[in-house]
């Protein structure tokens, strides 16, 4: 899935210059950090995965998201935190970085059960982030300021499904993280969350939290994009404010 | 570098031309470009010729960006070329100090224009990155992330070398963030360099939306897309309006818009 065309030259004169596009394009990591517990079971974890192959079929027609994005997905539920290689879970000890340029991504087909280990995933969220960085600039690729993307229905639990306050350590983390602009924290509550659910994600991103009615994955994932895009043209802090906003509010003019 | 005849400079004429287009992600939304480029020639008083080549990258952040970078290059072809011709220095400490020189009346000029706008001085933010070829040396000033590649010497084999010119320092770790001439120590970020080599040929200014295009991974020039877009300017045969289309339709190709979304501005000068 990684060795697809790239995208042709149109004028004659120009088309025998060599340059390594795929592993050239300016990259924007992007990380979906997922709530795939029990309570996401049924209709709410079907319109995931619809939204997700709909949102990847997107991104594909983007020339350029398409070749700058690339996407690692992380899911919280069924015991565990799982990192994706696209469609592809990683399992401890495989050494492969989850993220894939956009391009080549494949949504997995995501089922819920389970607890919400959500401490444990936006810690490894951060993680998969930093390494990435340290990638690119090794490779000598530039990059723009990662994107994270939580979201879920629920509390924090444990292992064995109980409620924890163990979330509290990574505040202070995501707080200097997210200072020093290390990336763009979006925390998004769906479905019934309550209030002390949403009160975590106020906590974790405090810029750019939402309580959304319903499970508006679709929308959530095209304000990824717009997002993205932003970032794409040199955008100030007030143009992802105001993406965010129009988000919240329910209005997808993201390119107004 | 390499080094070729000294006369051949002296005496050698430019041809020069810029192309600007938008980027992918403004062609979209439908936003105008807002990179600027512009090249004039002016003579010493002894009769040599001097050559300025300007690029300016408009900040996508700020409104009115668009002006900026083109009221920028306007006035770097004018302040660079004017000190250039009437004081003729030699290669070393008293280029630096010209080209600084230069970029100060153009600050100072910009902030001016801008004022008598009554909008804020940011809303105008953009890069510049300034060439001026004399008989003696090519100096090179930049503030931003915009890039310089000159043509001078060739290899073993007779092949031309392409020179990335060192780069401004980066404001960030962010490829999107940099240094404007309009940032509150915008000074402290200028770079100048003083380039002494007869045996400069060609040179080529972008914007950093050709970044992953005009250079490699490592950094180096991409000597075949560098000399795929000078070759059209080193013959006449080909009519320019055509010419200069077919470089807009590269700049804006699939395959360019796929590395970088970026507005693209390409100013090329060679020697005839």
């Amino acid at each position: 899935m990684m060795n697809e065309p790239p995208p042709p030259t149109a004028v004659p004169q120009y088309a025998d210059f060599d340059f390594e596009l795929d592993n050239n394009a300016q990259r924007l990591p992007l990380v979906l950090c997922l709530d795939n517990s029990r309570s996401m079971e049924g209709r709410p974890i079907q319109a995931l995965n619809e939204a997700l192959r709909e949102w990847t079929r997107e991104l594909h027609d983007d020339v350029s998201l398409s070749y700058s994005v690339e996407v690692a997905v992380i899911t919280f539920g069924d015991q565990s935190v799982t990192a994706y290689r696209g469609a592809e879970p990683l399992y401890p000890g495989m050494n492969l970085s989850p993220f894939v340029p956009a391009h080549a991504f494949t949504a997995p087909t995501l089922a819920a059960n389970g607890v919400t280990l959500m401490t444990e995933a936006v810690e490894l969220a951060m993680q998969i982030v930093a390494a990435r960085k340290t990638e690119l600039r090794k490779l000598g690729l530039q990059y723009y300021r990662p994107q994270i993307c939580l979201v879920t229905d629920g509390l924090p639990t444990d292992g064995t499904g109980h409620y924890t306050t163990t979330w509290q350590r990574i505040v202070p983390v995501l707080a200097e993280e997210q200072r020093s602009r290390r990336f763009r924290l979006y925390a998004i509550g769906v479905g019934g969350i309550t209030e002390r659910g949403q009160a975590v994600l106020r906590a974790f991103a405090p810029t750019y939290n939402a309580q959304l009615q319903g499970f508006p994955f679709r929308e959530l994932l095209q304000m990824m994009s717009a997002s993205a895009a932003a970032e794409q043209k040199g955008e100030g802090e007030e143009a992802f404010e105001k993406i965010f906003h129009q988000f919240r509010t329910q209005r997808p003019a993201w390119e107004a | 570098m390499g080094r070729g005849g000294a006369s051949a400079r002296a005496g050698g004429e430019w041809r020069t031309h810029g192309v600007s287009v938008e980027g992918y992600r403004h062609r979209r939304t439908g936003v105008p470009c807002q990179d600027a480029w512009h090249s004039a020639q002016f003579r010493t008083g002894s009769g040599d010729r001097i050559v300025v080549l300007a690029v300016a990258d408009g900040a996508g952040s700020r409104p009115r960006s668009q002006e900026g970078a083109q009221l920028a290059v306007r006035l770097a072809t004018e302040h660079f070329g004017r000190e250039a011709a009437q004081l003729r220095v030699p290669a070393g400490e008293a280029v630096h100090g010209l080209l600084h020189s230069a970029f100060q009346s153009v600050c100072r000029e910009f902030l001016v224009a801008v004022e008598q706008t009554g909008a804020p001085a940011q809303d105008f933010a953009t890069t510049l990155t300034v060439v001026v070829i004399t008989p003696d040396w090519l100096g090179h000033l930049s503030v931003g992330d915009g890039l310089v590649i000159v043509r001078a010497g060739t290899d073993e084999d007779g092949i031309p070398l392409f020179h990335l010119l060192p780069q401004a320092a980066a404001a960030s770790e962010y490829s999107n963030e940099t240094v404007f001439l309009t940032s509150r120590d915008a000074g402290r970020w200028v770079r100048t360099d003083c380039v002494d080599d007869p045996g400069i040929d060609a040179v080529v200014l972008s914007t950093d939306g050709l970044t992953q295009a005009a250079l490699t991974r490592f950094q180096t020039p991409n000597a075949s897309f560098l000399a795929a877009v000078l070759g059209p300017l080193e013959t006449s045969a080909k009519d320019p309006d055509t010419e200069e289309a077919d470089l807009a339709e590269l700049l804006r190709s699939d395959r360019l818009s796929a590395v970088n979304a970026d507005d693209k501005t390409l100013l090329r000068a060679v020697r005839v």
